[in-house]
């Protein structure tokens, strides 16, 4: 679907382009033609969905859909912007219905406040983009299994307390472009002088390079098998974050929520124990992760989930805008020491 | 028991809501930061921004929306916040940073102070207030997909100028008049064209042919002859150009004549010049007129402003843009002038229309209006999602200063792709203070070299101890055992002395000054070397400052940040007039937020270094410091 340029409005009006002059500048007009063909589901309302709202309705995108069940409590009026005061107890989505809105008329918001799991397979069929945040295991692995086959490109990230992650599926051949210099051949011959007597070529000018990367599916991502010689070796250049990841998502599936601060002392204990059980199950050392992480994976984090968000909202602009190399296949950041990184997990 | 206020400590977050915070500048990184303040949880925040509201900032400064345009970005920003956050006490100023009001007393207020500006002139300053006030300050900056946080902390970090920053590029004056060889250099000709027609003449920014050019001289005799008649002449020719367009009533035609074909014409008797390098061609406005072709509409998938026209159609442009602003000069009255700006439509005609005749003339590829406004405009590609990320990084950096963890803090650069190591963000230990900073050393000193026969007073206050030391307001005395008053800061205290020459005041090779900004509490002995025998064009050199050079080509590695946006491994130049100076290109460790539409605030150029092979240890799992190796400026 995202292949082509949306047909009906080749023209950008004046309006956008004094609006989005300064991206056209980075990533040039048919990036932004694509993006405006682009209409892109976000799941879930939370700190990190409303950075990755904003961050794509900025950019122009056709159509953005929120979809959240939850429903907004006094914590969420502090993890975001989108939601104001007034709303306690109305649903997540739809309070941030209107101030996304304002961020960009140009962009179609809607808001539905419905489970994602209740929804049809067709409901994420309409998008060329799906964004998963706040999402178990389970129903990440199913949205991307659906959607990936289909071409449609798949995002999941989460904030917990200082740490987050985003992964993405942009399926077995996703196409882009990327620009590089053009090579500038020196000049034939001494007899020329320093300056040559013809045109100058302008020693700005670029090149578009076709490039394609293949992605794996979430399932497999999450399923490396740590048994082999190989993968043992490995383990030493090997983020353990991936590793936290499987601990949250586990907590996650086991709790039906993320570790509260409320309670504390019950959630971090928990944790503890999901860390030995998951640790143990991967078949690698327990000393992967130590005690540390656990007080600081408390609660959505407001600068965790803008450092993750732009990143996660960048990846999806250039997956549409099949414009610059994707980041392969997962990043994840650790607030505490500034860290980002990009890691490949699955089958080589 | 460790007891949790969402995702903080609770003595973090206690300590959060009753410390005051200052962030300077509330545009795209801005924006982002007072965000993320209000949700971590500070309470007392105060922004300053002298800047208002524009179209082109809406793609990311999303506090503001188009209803707001032309209004404070300080004062948007701050109700915007208050929507999502009514408990937070924000104060906004809608002024300057630099503004005398601005001083030690009131950063003393501030546990942090957070930059998020888009110049170095502003920068410089909150630096040394900051050192002044001993507040931890944490500086950043961004550009396109690029950016970077730090840390800065007097006594314990480098300061922001304890690395020294090349200084913007400026081409010779005789390239731009006589030889251009790149688009670039039309274009500075352009917006010289511009002033001296239109806006405040300045004798940095001639445009006609230099007869004094060195390489026009066939021999050692001929350059002197050459010198010394382009002097004498002066004193009979300098009918300004100014004055010339005037007594023709800024006729178009005669204009057009005069710039592209007369002084062509003339520059084509310089022969020399034309020996190894192809000849201009001068035009001929009847010629064009007859061969004018009508316009072929390109196909309308592009932007209007994307279209190259043809040769008449820039001339026609010229023609209209010069009527258009001749009645706006007329409308403004007696001793009108008018300031160059980007978005104004007629100005942007203008260069747009002069540097392509002027291009086509050398033999260059004409550009479109959208391209040569980047260049003209300094404009840097912004986007929302980098200027997020470090907004985020900063806070996080914030934390741990308020934490008291200030071992912890790191410099961090955001990559566009992940380095060898997978790292898209890469922290780096700080450095310490440099020995020898004239800044931040406890008694900072410098050596420059000039002509101490030919510096005006003013040349050194303006040009040395403002543009090139960050000073606001300088005040110098001559360390010559009587304390004599050279500059004052006192409004027109020493006026009398801007013209007269250094050696005026028995300043020659080595003499001492003392020069102070006691706003910014800061002192620097300037040692003066004479000499008779700088660089063409050059007016002083900083002795200990590397050369300006041209950047080295990029390495080899693929993981490197390619900065391959079209644009721009080549320095930029200040393309702007002294007042205006909005050359942006990128800092060390400090990229740039968004660009203001600001008419008044001087603002001088930094210089990108990016990280591209860095040579971490393999035992340590953090970098720790990755050394610059190449350096990149852009626009």
């Amino acid at each position: 679907m995202i292949d082509m340029i949306e047909k009906e409005e080749p023209i950008i009006s004046e309006e956008e382009a004094a609006q989005y002059d300064r991206q056209i500048r980075l990533w040039g007009l048919d990036a932004q033609k694509r993006l405006r063909g682009s209409r892109v589901l976000l799941v879930g309302l939370g700190g990190l969905g409303a950075e990755v709202a904003k961050n794509l309705i900025l950019a122009g995108v056709k159509g953005l859909t929120l979809l959240d069940h939850e429903q907004v409590t006094e914590e969420s009026c502090r993890a975001q912007f989108l939601v104001p005061v007034t709303a306690r107890g109305q649903n997540r989505a739809q309070a941030s219905l209107e101030r996304a809105q304002y961020l960009n008329p140009m962009v179609e918001v809607r808001a539905y406040p419905d489970r994602p799991e209740d929804k049809p397979d067709d409901f994420f069929l309409q998008f060329d983009a799906v964004c998963l945040t706040g999402c178990s295991r389970d129903l990440m692995v199913r949205v991307d299994q659906l959607c990936s086959q289909r071409n449609i490109k798949v995002f999941c990230g989460d904030v917990y307390g200082y740490y987050g992650y985003m992964f993405s599926d942009l399926g077995k051949e996703h196409h882009y472009v990327e620009e590089k210099p053009k090579t500038v051949k020196p000049a034939q011959g001494s007899s020329d002088g320093p300056e040559a007597k013809k045109a100058k070529i302008d020693p700005n000018e670029t090149t578009m390079v076709k490039k394609t990367a293949s992605f794996c599916s979430l399932k497999e991502a999450l399923e490396v098998d740590w048994t082999s010689e190989k993968a043992k070796a490995s383990l030493k250049r090997t983020p353990v974050d991936y590793f936290l990841l499987h601990v949250l998502l586990k907590f996650r599936t086991d709790k039906g929520r993320d570790p509260d601060p409320q309670s504390f002392a019950e959630d971090s204990q928990l944790l503890r124990q999901i860390r030995d059980d998951v640790l143990e199950s991967l078949a690698v050392s327990g000393d992967l992760l130590s005690d540390d992480f656990v007080s600081y994976c408390f609660s959505e984090m407001s600068p965790v989930c803008a450092v993750v968000g732009g990143v996660l909202g960048q990846e999806v602009v250039k997956a549409l805008s099949q414009r610059d190399a994707p980041h392969r296949n997962f990043f994840f950041f650790d607030g505490r020491k500034g860290n980002g990184v990009v890691d490949y997990f699955g089958p080589n | 028991m460790v007891q949790l206020v969402g995702s903080l400590r609770k003595e973090l977050a206690d300590s959060l809501s009753s410390c005051r915070v200052l962030v300077v500048g509330a545009g795209g990184i801005g924006c982002e930061l007072l965000k993320n303040l209000v949700l971590t949880g500070f309470k007392n925040i105060e922004v300053i921004d002298l800047d208002t509201i524009d179209v082109s900032n809406l793609n990311r400064q999303f506090l503001f929306q188009k209803k707001h345009v032309g209004k404070s970005k300080a004062q948007v920003a701050k109700e915007s916040a208050l929507q999502f956050c009514p408990t937070a006490n924000i104060t906004a100023y809608h002024d300057s940073i630099m503004n005398p009001d601005y001083n030690v007393e009131f950063f003393r207020n501030f546990m942090l102070v957070m930059n998020a500006l888009d110049n170095r002139a502003a920068r410089n300053h909150v630096n040394r207030m900051c050192l002044a006030a001993d507040i931890p300050l944490i500086e950043s900056g961004t550009a396109g997909y690029l950016g970077q946080v730090t840390v800065i902390k007097k006594g314990l970090t480098e300061c922001y100028e304890c690395q020294p920053k090349p200084s913007q590029k400026t081409f010779p004056g005789c390239t731009i008049r006589n030889t251009p060889s790149e688009p670039i250099h039309c274009i500075v000709w352009a917006k010289y064209l511009f002033n001296q027609l239109f806006g405040e003449e300045d004798a940095d920014q001639e445009v006609s042919p230099d007869t004094a050019d060195p390489e026009a001289a066939w021999n050692p005799e001929e350059a002197a002859a050459r010198a010394t008649a382009s002097e004498k002449d002066g004193d009979i020719k300098r009918v300004s150009t100014k004055e010339w367009a005037r007594s023709t009533g800024y006729d178009s035609i005669k204009l057009f004549n005069k710039l592209f074909k007369d002084d062509i014409m003339y520059l084509l008797t310089m022969d020399k010049l034309w020996k190894k390098r192809k000849a201009p061609l001068p035009l001929d406005w009847q010629q064009l007129e007859n061969h004018a072709r009508p316009q072929e509409d390109s196909p309308g998938s592009g932007l209007k402003d994307q279209q190259v026209l043809g040769i008449w159609g820039y001339c026609k442009l010229f023609q209209h843009s010069v009527e258009t602003l001749r009645s706006q000069l007329e409308q403004k009255g007696d001793g009108a002038e008018l300031v160059w700006d980007k978005d104004d439509p007629p100005a942007m005609d203008f260069v747009t229309a002069a540097a392509n005749l002027r291009m086509h003339i050398f033999s260059m590829n004409m550009k479109s209006r959208f391209d040569i406004k980047s260049m003209a405009g300094n404009i840097i590609p912004a986007i929302a999602t980098t200027n997020a990320v470090i907004a985020g990084l900063i806070v996080l950096e914030g934390l741990k200063i308020l934490s008291g963890e200030l071992e912890s803090c790191r410099s961090i650069f955001l990559n566009k792709c992940p380095n060898l190591r997978k790292k898209l963000l890469v922290p780096c230990v700080l450095d310490p203070p440099s020995a020898n900073c004239y800044v931040c050393a406890s008694k900072p000193e410098v050596t420059v070299k000039l002509n101490v026969h030919k510096s005006m007073v003013v040349f050194l206050q303006d040009k040395i101890l403002k543009e090139r030391f960050g000073m606001v307001a300088p005040d110098v005395q001559i360390e010559d055992g009587k304390g004599t008053i050279l500059i004052s800061s006192e409004e027109g205290e020493t006026e009398a002395n801007n013209s007269k020459f250094l050696s005026d005041f028995g300043i020659r090779n080595g003499s001492r000054l003392q020069a102070d900004d006691f706003l910014q509490d800061y002192t620097l002995l300037i040692n003066v070397l004479h000499t008779e025998d700088l660089e063409k064009d050059v007016e002083f050199e900083v002795v200990g400052d590397a050369p300006d050079k041209a950047p080295p080509p990029p390495s080899n590695q693929e993981e490197t940040n390619s900065i391959t946006n079209g644009n721009k491994d080549s320095a930029q130049p200040s393309t702007s007039s002294k007042g205006q100076q909005r050359t942006e290109s990128l800092s060390w460790l400090l990229l740039l937020g968004s660009v203001p539409t600001v008419k008044y605030l001087a603002v001088t150029s930094l210089n990108l270094t990016v990280n591209r092979t860095p040579r971490e240890q393999e035992h340590l799992s953090e970098d720790k410091h990755e050394p610059a190796h190449a350096e990149i400026t852009r626009v």
